[in-house]
């Protein structure tokens, strides 16, 4: 047990005399943090797609669908402009737009006669929801133009005819439309027992677009400092000093083990950092911060012992590097660590939560939102505590074995 | 001391080491003398621990390297080929940690590293990175974590290699003061005077095998007090070995086109006629030189060749 603090002090003190190295670690999270604060505004961001209409019918009909997407809540995802109809079909084939309309001329006159008619949207397949909001959004309207015509349609008539109505038909026409209103006043009005629901528990801030990435970011951080932490083994075996080891009493299960307390050192302090960066961009309450650290430091420290075995069994330290890139960077691209699993096509994601990082960063965001399960979560910990012994266990007979010759 | 025993070292078709046999005692430096690749190093790897032997038997003091490995490191001090130390640390700092290593605790390892400090005269930059070192600088301190604990064997593996002559001689100093104070000292080395000015005893090796062992006096001897005469020029081989058989006392030790090397007592009286003979059967004389006995003249006689460097 001795011999592990002395090779953890040596340790600590080395990088004592290169704090940049900590500096530079921490530096990662900060600055993704700074960078997505920037880019978003740390604010509730809602993205915003163009759609394109083409409305040959012109008529009250049409103006009151296109208009339906000037209002709110589509006004603030969508920007809609008016084309031709052979430049909106160019532009969504050249995917400038999430989705193109086109009216054709007759739409009023068939919803006035109860007549089918066809209306004709293109969507963009580079873009998943906005597209999909324009798409359910013209089928509520075409619904609701549906109980339209069948509580009202008789009186919509008047307004089939080739001029503008006369002041007598607009007179019979809004005459009606007031007593069919009464009429079903007693369905569509509030009912007379009232529900008053009143929240108890403390108003949660709804997550932004930063808060989403951030935990991410904390985790690919995480994968960065394992990969390259555990790449620094090699210094040992340049400078000769682990050959040196070998002709000492010392143990290399101590010398592994001194290692390890320091990587858990650094892991804390970055994991401290990402984390309290996390709650500056909106995200967690503190009560959840402590834990949130803690599991970082686990996970980010199994890492480490997974890629150690992987770097001891490369030819040379460039070697060790490669693999571990390889290794690394499509587990981040997948398992969460880049993109946010709420970005991936459901598939990918489903994929990507499998990997033991994605696994990881799902344990970790559910920690920072207060619904993780602790029996889960200890679970999930003895687990990682097991593959993290194993893999120590490994890479301390290879390095006795053949990382010496 | 170091007692080793029909040691055989093999890596897959190559056999480094091949049935090495030699003991070193306590107060003696014993050594190990050859070209590279000779099998020293890995000699020195099998006592140290560093390497299994593959056959034979390697004792420290009494302790059998494989089966008490751990015991028989206690007592070994090691100062590798290659500076093995950390440079972002200080020569301070490095001592703690080898000394700790060692099982040393303080206030004795305290001690100790101020000890060893000034033995090697680093205690003026003892806190500054090794890093900063100059070559010489980082040679003493690599032996100095060697004999932090002070202790009863110690492996010198070409340890004054690639070092300016002052740092050298205070190198070599050291050791004669760790085998004054009784430690039992296996020194490797590929230069001769260093061997003949430093060592008790010594072995010399090439292709793994010992060709010879004893003291300086003793293998001096076995050159039977012969200079060493080394021709260089155009020579017919077998006509130049027929010439010189008229002349008493000689041994042609190597006849080629381009060298011929001869072995020949009080060879600056018979220098005459070793010329007129190699003249009278055509040879051309381009250059010569005598070597009093030696290490090297020895180890030229043993293997027919120059030790290489």
């Amino acid at each position: 047990m001795r011999l592990v603090w002395i090779s953890a002090l040596k340790d600590l003190k080395a990088l004592r005399r290169d704090p940049f190295s900590i500096l530079f670690w921490m530096g990662i999270p900060l600055c993704m943090g700074l960078l997505i604060h920037l880019v978003f505004g740390g604010s509730e961001v809602t993205p915003q797609g163009k759609l394109l209409i083409a409305d040959q019918d012109n008529t009250i009909a049409s103006k009151l669908l296109t208009g339906a997407f000037s209002q709110p809540p589509l006004s603030k995802m969508l920007v809609t402009e008016t084309v031709d109809p052979a430049a909106g079909l160019d532009r969504i084939g050249h995917g400038e737009a999430s989705a193109y309309l086109l009216i054709p001329r007759g739409l009023q006159a068939a919803f006035l006669r109860n007549q089918p008619f066809r209306l004709q949207l293109y969507t963009n397949p580079e873009q998943r929801i906005l597209p999909n909001i324009v798409e359910q959004s013209l089928s509520m309207m075409v619904d609701a133009s549906f109980y339209l015509q069948k509580s009202a349609g008789g009186l919509w008539r008047g307004l089939d005819v080739p001029t503008a109505p006369d002041a007598q038909s607009l007179s019979r026409m809004s005459l009606g439309l007031f007593q069919r209103a009464e009429a079903l006043g007693k369905y569509i009005y509030p009912p007379l027992i009232r529900f008053e629901v009143e929240t108890i528990q403390e108003k949660r801030q709804n997550p932004n677009v930063a808060a989403l990435f951030f935990p991410a970011m904390v985790f690919m951080t995480m994968l960065l400092m394992a990969n390259g932490l555990s790449g620094e083994i090699w210094r040992e075996r340049l400078l000769g000093t682990a050959r040196r080891l070998a002709t000492t009493p010392g143990s290399f299960a101590a010398f592994l083990g001194g290692r390890v307390i320091v990587v858990v050192l650094v892991y804390s302090l970055v994991a401290s950092v990402g984390v309290a960066a996390t709650r500056w961009l909106g995200g967690p309450q503190e009560g959840h911060l402590p834990a949130a650290a803690a599991w970082a430091t686990l996970t980010g420290t199994v890492f480490y012992l997974l890629l150690l075995p992987l770097s001891l069994h490369a030819s040379s330290e460039r070697g060790a590097d490669v693999m571990g890139n390889l290794l690394v960077f499509p587990l981040s691209l997948i398992g969460g660590c880049f993109f946010p699993f709420e970005m991936m096509p459901h598939w990918m994601a489903a994929i990507g939560r499998l990997t033991p990082n994605g696994w990881a960063v799902t344990q970790f965001r559910a920690i920072l939102s207060g619904s993780a399960e602790p029996a889960k979560l200890a679970v999930g910990s003895a687990c990682l505590m097991a593959a993290g012994a194993a893999a120590f266990l490994l890479s301390v007979r290879r390095l006795r074995g053949v990382f010496l010759a | 001391m170091i007692d080793v025993d029909h040691l055989r070292k093999t890596f897959g078709d190559l056999t480094a080491v091949d049935g090495v046999t030699f003991a070193a005692q306590p107060g003696e430096i014993f050594g190990l003398l050859g070209p590279n690749g000779a099998g020293k190093t890995t000699t020195i790897g099998c006592i140290s621990g560093l390497l299994t032997p593959t056959s034979g038997r390697v004792r420290v003091m009494g302790r059998d390297v494989v089966n008490e490995g751990q015991a028989a490191r206690r007592l070994l001090g090691v100062a590798p080929q290659e500076i093995a130390l950390y440079e972002d640390l200080s020569a301070l700092e490095n001592l703690q940690y080898w000394g700790g290593v060692q099982g040393m605790r303080n206030p004795l390892l305290r001690d100790r590293v101020r000890k060893v400090l000034e033995l090697t005269g680093l205690q003026d930059r003892a806190r500054e990175p090794v890093k900063r070192f100059s070559g010489g600088m980082k040679r003493r301190l690599n032996f100095a974590c060697g004999i932090v604990h002070a202790p009863r064997v110690l492996l010198l593996d070409e340890p004054t290699a690639g070092v300016d002559p002052q740092s050298r001689v205070h190198l070599l100093d050291l050791v004669r003061e760790q085998a004054r104070a009784g430690a039992c000292v296996l020194y490797t080395t590929h230069y001769m005077e260093e061997a003949e000015a430093l060592c008790d005893r010594l072995a010399i090796m090439d292709h793994g095998r010992v060709i010879a062992a004893g003291t300086l006096a003793e293998l001096r001897s076995l050159l039977g007090e012969r200079d060493l005469l080394r021709l260089t020029g155009v020579f017919p081989p077998a006509a130049a070995r027929a010439a010189l058989t008229g002349i008493d006392q000689i041994e042609v030790v190597q006849a080629e086109e381009g060298l011929l090397m001869l072995s020949l007592a009080e060879a600056a009286r018979k220098l005459p006629s070793v010329f007129s003979a190699l003249a009278s059967c055509g040879a051309d004389v381009r250059g010569a030189t005598l070597t009093q006995p030696s290490l090297e003249s020895l180890f030229i006689k043993l293997t027919g060749k120059e030790l290489r460097e």
